[in-house]
């Protein structure tokens, strides 16, 4: 149910993008634009806040952070914090096993997904039906319930605290499936036909053909695959023990220790942790909307 | 079902050539859905030792546990609850930011960036940051409270407060994936449909709602089914504010089985608790997609 | 038993063609002669100063050694720690040592997967007359010690001077008595002093400390000393309940606020000089001295107790360090070598001034660094006389519980519910009591204890 609807989402928002809309100019030439200019600004400063908040955390020092009523703005710019979160955990190294974790995770759905979206779309066999009945049927099974078994897999396999570990679980996906099917079937018929031949040049009809031609569908699901596998918590949290082996969420949570806290340690490394995926995202931004509009390149 | 040249294959052959698409994805789910779907029965099945290893035979003796200690109801009534405060606050608060960021104006780049800014911050980043915020004694929160004489919140220790607390983490964190869906969606409604209603004399008012609406629907019951699952699965921001606690206001289904399985070590019970879950999950997917799936137009 | 392996030799197969195993890292024990043997030492010591102490006795013990290496490898909470133990025994990612808190201590011998440090001061005769006898009473396990005690501390109150005598009490005479603290914490919120009397952790620690201040047992079978215990005791005797009327009672007269379960939190309210009085570990000393930046001065005070209890004393609270059986002997050996380094005087003096946690041996103290900070900070000393003043009983001593991480969990649940006003005490204890005591029954039913 879930890849259906984003997959028709998506179409449907394919289905106009690219276009430059003028509608109704002449409606908002009359709003009252100064008004709503400073209420945007206000939301997106509402929106920001928390952000800002611990951005301005982050440089105080030592005893400022405790001060109460608590200054908005630090007293003094007081990078020591940086440091000592640099110092305290290799937060690169987490980000490189974060990246690596969440890489090969998207690269892998892809992969999976795209052959096995292959077949559903273009391929006729018995069982099908079946079979694709039983790829869906992974959709409706939550994760608490393959959660423990799981860990005892890994743990005999002797993954525990190794990125094979971290991404083999997910290397599948139903849901990236069901969307890549639901795009190959709006690619002509006739096209399939024309090169349906033999395996080796179905096979190339996938690489040359299908997958460029999915090339917004694709970005979708890479997309969605990368953001909730950066922002994996319980999976990491069991099968990582050693520092270095550490994602950055996991690691994230470390600097909030038991007994001793310092908040504007912790606001540090968040907004150490944090500034890849917004750099990502502002130079990015662009891409994951078109990511997900999905849209443009059809017909 | 388009298509329906045959091909020569024989169906055998035609199946082999089809698994090898399928394989890739199949072996996953065999190692890691389906495998401990069984495994899971089996554990809810038996006494574990704290190794997770079989002990003895149960029987039911883990789910009459369960019903016993209301621990459960309670964590299934948290979650519903969860449910309440997060879904439809994450499309009440995402709609009016993406028509913000939906204008057309100088800088709007900007805007959206600022608007789905929270895409780019783990929920594990999130919920430092609101942690902080939430301080009962040095949070900015209840300083701003106390600027208007509210009283002091215990965020996270009053039970009243704690599950919306943690709700407002979320929501906020999932925002910006919110507003960029629903940003795209609404991209791509067809000029000549808004045009042709306001030509039809409708207000504004009523061009969003029986035009704009119905065309972002299934963006809409996206956004939906999205923070719905992402329910079932909230972890990390739990485990970070409150650890299910106060009186176990915040213990959600995935905090409780977590907790049982991997804190407690009944890894019997916390089976029991996945497969009622699962179960329940089950039910509720069949309800939803009969009731939902008719209000959404796919045009 | 062949299909089992069949199965896994097939899961293992398959795991392997669907990723290439090559990703994975190795971590194969490197034993060879010439390069030195290389054990990971799990902790839980988090934060600025804990963290740093760690790294330089690492730092320390590395360079002093040419044939071993340690690794310090911080894994959260100390509840974090014992899951991620527990989940790494039987598989290759255990480490060669590790810190363990103390209520974890039942479990690791159960676990049958530790070397007992008994064994190496047997055979060393390593000399034991220096270290304090309530902490070896803690760790000696049917006259064995099975870890060897590495940060310990005890409960203490600490309160903000300049408050008292702003609330017209006597700066240098902490409250002593629950009674006493409760009277001293109206009065400092009746003088205006401040809005809060005594902010005070929903810590499971605190309610075992406070029923062995009045000489109560917290499980049966004599604290599970005598035998392994089946139930806990706390229900049936007066003791729990007091403790849990007195918490709620201040809470509900608005003289005490709820900080919820992490004590950071009523750390940083006290340090913000947002409260009055704190309870907390003396491992915080340090952490609070800091984190209160001079803005008043911080007087410390025993542990409370009722007014008539006469029997009781405080436990030993902290961590031991555990030396694994499931790394290979040269490794077990080497853990040894580390762990015997870091309970040395010099080791446990620096651990002393860093945080607050007492040394564990008497010699500390003549450390020069100890010296210093003594005399300039009185209050590093409460602790270790509030443990010394304490009688070696069962009480003291300090249950020994297979699920105690789940008990604590319990016994906080319960204390939230009675400072909630959910429950009343005996209610909330009693439902505490009936789950711990499942959770006892499963454990020894599949640990095979009787």
């Amino acid at each position: 149910m879930t890849p259906a609807s984003a997959t028709r989402a998506s179409e449907v928002a394919a289905a106009a993008a690219g276009r430059r809309p003028a509608r109704a100019r002449a409606v908002r030439r009359a709003a009252p634009r100064v008004g709503l200019g400073a209420l945007m600004v206000a939301v997106a400063l509402i929106v920001l806040f928390p952000l800002l908040f611990a951005l301005s955390t982050s440089l105080k020092g030592g005893a400022e952070v405790n001060q109460y009523p608590p200054t908005l703005w630090p007293h003094s710019l007081d990078l020591g914090n940086y440091t000592a979160a640099l110092q305290q955990a290799p937060l690169a190294r987490f980000l490189l096993n974060s990246l690596i974790q969440s890489g090969a995770i998207t690269l892998g759905q892809l992969l999976t997904a795209s052959l096995a979206a292959f077949a559903f779309s273009f391929m006729e066999f018995p069982g099908r039906r079946w079979l694709f009945f039983l790829f869906l049927s992974t959709l409706m099974i939550p994760g608490e319930v393959t959660l423990i078994p799981n860990y005892l897999t890994v743990r005999s396999f002797g993954w525990l605290d190794t990125y094979p570990g971290l991404i083999a679980p997910y290397l599948a996906t139903a849901f990236g499936t069901f969307l890549l099917r639901q795009f190959f079937l709006t690619i002509p018929r006739e096209l399939a036909d024309a090169a349906r031949i033999d395996g080796a040049s179905r096979r190339r009809f996938l690489w040359t053909i299908v997958v460029p031609l999915s090339r917004p569908a694709l970005a979708t699901l890479a997309i969605y695959a990368f953001l909730s596998s950066w922002n994996q918590y319980l999976w990491p949290l069991l099968v990582i023990n050693s520092t270095e082996m550490r994602t950055v969420q996991i690691g994230l949570a470390l600097l909030q220790s038991q007994e001793i806290l310092s908040w504007s340690l912790v606001m540090a490394g968040v907004i150490l942790i944090i500034l890849p995926t917004v750099v990502l995202f502002v130079f990015g931004y662009r891409h994951v909307v078109r990511g997900l509009t999905a849209g443009a390149v059809k017909g | 079902m388009t298509g329906r040249t045959r091909t020569r294959f024989a169906p055998a052959r035609a199946l082999v050539q089809a698994l090898a698409y399928l394989v890739p994805s199949l072996l996953v789910f065999a190692v890691f859905v389906f495998y401990p779907l069984a495994r899971n029965v089996q554990l809810s099945l038996y006494d574990t030792t704290p190794f997770g290893g079989l002990s003895r035979f149960a029987g039911a003796g883990n789910y009459a546990e369960l019903l016993r200690s209301g621990e459960f109801l309670g964590s299934l009534r948290v979650t519903v609850l969860f449910a309440v405060y997060t879904v439809p606050a994450g499309l009440v608060l995402g709609l009016p930011l993406a028509l913000l960021a939906n204008r057309r104006m100088r800088g709007i780049a900007a805007f959206r960036t600022a608007y789905s800014f929270t895409i780019a911050v783990s929920i594990a980043a999130a919920a430092l940051i609101w942690e902080w915020m939430f301080d009962p004694n040095v949070g900015i929160l209840n300083y701003l409270l106390s600027l208007v004489h509210g009283p002091r919140i215990g965020w996270l220790t009053d039970p009243h407060w704690a599950l919306p607390a943690v709700a407002a983490t979320t929501v906020w964190q999932s925002l910006g994936f919110d507003v960029v869906v629903l940003l795209a969606a609404l991209q791509g409604v067809p000029d000549e449909l808004v045009e042709a209603a306001r030509i039809d004399g409708s207000g504004q008012w009523a061009v969003f709602r029986h035009v704009v609406v119905p065309a972002i629907s299934p963006a809409l019951f996206f956004v939906g089914v999205v923070a719905t699952l992402g329910v079932l699965q909230s972890f990390g921001q739990i485990h970070i504010l409150t650890q299910g606690g106060p009186v176990g206001a915040t213990n959600a289904i995935v905090y409780s089985i977590y907790r049982n399985a991997f804190f407690n070590f009944r890894f019997g019970l916390a089976a029991a608790q996945a497969m009622v879950l699962f179960v329940l999950v089950l039910a509720f997917t069949t309800l939803q997609f009969g009731v939902f799936e008719r209000w959404v137009s796919y045009g | 038993m062949r299909v089992k392996v069949t199965r896994r030799r097939f899961l293992r197969a398959a795991g392997a063609a669907g990723l290439g195993a090559a990703a994975g890292r190795l971590r194969l024990p490197n034993v060879s002669a010439q390069t030195p043997v290389r054990i990971a030492f799990w902790h839980a010591m988090g934060g600025n100063l804990g963290d740093t102490v760690i790294r330089a006795f690492v730092n320390t013990f590395n360079a002093s050694r040419k044939d071993i290496q340690v690794t310090a490898q911080f894994q959260g909470s100390y509840d974090d720690l014992i899951n991620k133990l527990r989940a790494s025994l039987g598989s290759s990612s255990v480490p060669a040592v590790s810190q363990v808190y103390d209520i974890g201590t039942r479990f690791m011998i159960d676990s049958k997967a530790v070397v007992p440090v008994q064994d190496f001061i047997d055979r060393e005769k390593f000399d034991l007359t220096q270290f304090e006898p309530n902490i070896l009473a803690y760790y000696r396990v049917g006259g064995r010690l099975y870890s060897m005690p590495f940060n310990t501390s005890t409960a203490i109150l600490y309160y903000n001077k300049d408050m008292f005598k702003q609330a017209g009490l006597d700066p240098n005479r902490p409250p002593r008595t629950f009674d006493e603290i409760e009277a001293s914490a109206a009065k400092l919120v009746r003088s205006g002093a401040t809005r809060s009397g005594i902010t005070i952790a929903i810590y499971g620690w605190f309610f075992e400390q406070l029923l062995a201040r009045q000489g109560a047992l917290y499980a049966n079978n004599g604290n599970g000393r005598d035998a392994p215990a089946t139930a806990v005791a706390y229900d049936h005797e007066e003791a729990g309940a007091r403790i849990l009327e007195w918490w709620a009672r201040m809470i509900k007269s608005g003289v005490a606020t709820n900080p919820g379960r992490p004590t950071a939190a009523s750390q940083r309210a006290f340090a913000a000089g947002q409260t009055a009085m704190t309870m907390d570990s003396t491992a915080v000393v340090r952490s609070l001295l800091t984190q209160s930046g001079g803005r008043f001065q911080m007087g410390t005070g025993y542990f409370p107790k009722p007014p008539a209890a006469a029997t009781g004393g405080s436990i030993v609270g902290g961590a031991s360090a555990w030396i694994l059986s499931g790394r290979p002997p040269v490794e077990q050996q080497a853990a040894w070598e580390f762990v015997k380094f870091i309970s040395e005087p010099a080791q446990q003096a620096a651990w002393y001034v860093g945080t607050g946690y007492f040394p564990v041996r008497r010699d500390a103290y003549h450390e020069a660094t100890a010296q210093q900070t003594l005399a300039q900070f009185p209050q590093f000393l409460t602790a270790i006389s509030e443990l010394r003043s304490s009688p070696i009983n069962r009480a003291t001593q300090g249950a020994l519980l297979g699920v105690f991480p789940e008990a604590r969990q319990k016994s906080e649940d319960a204390i939230e519910a009675t400072v909630l006003g959910r429950k009343t005490p005996q209610q909330a204890l009693a439902d505490a009591a009936r789950d711990v005591n499942q959770a006892i029954a499963v454990y020894n039913r599949t640990m095979g204890a009787k």
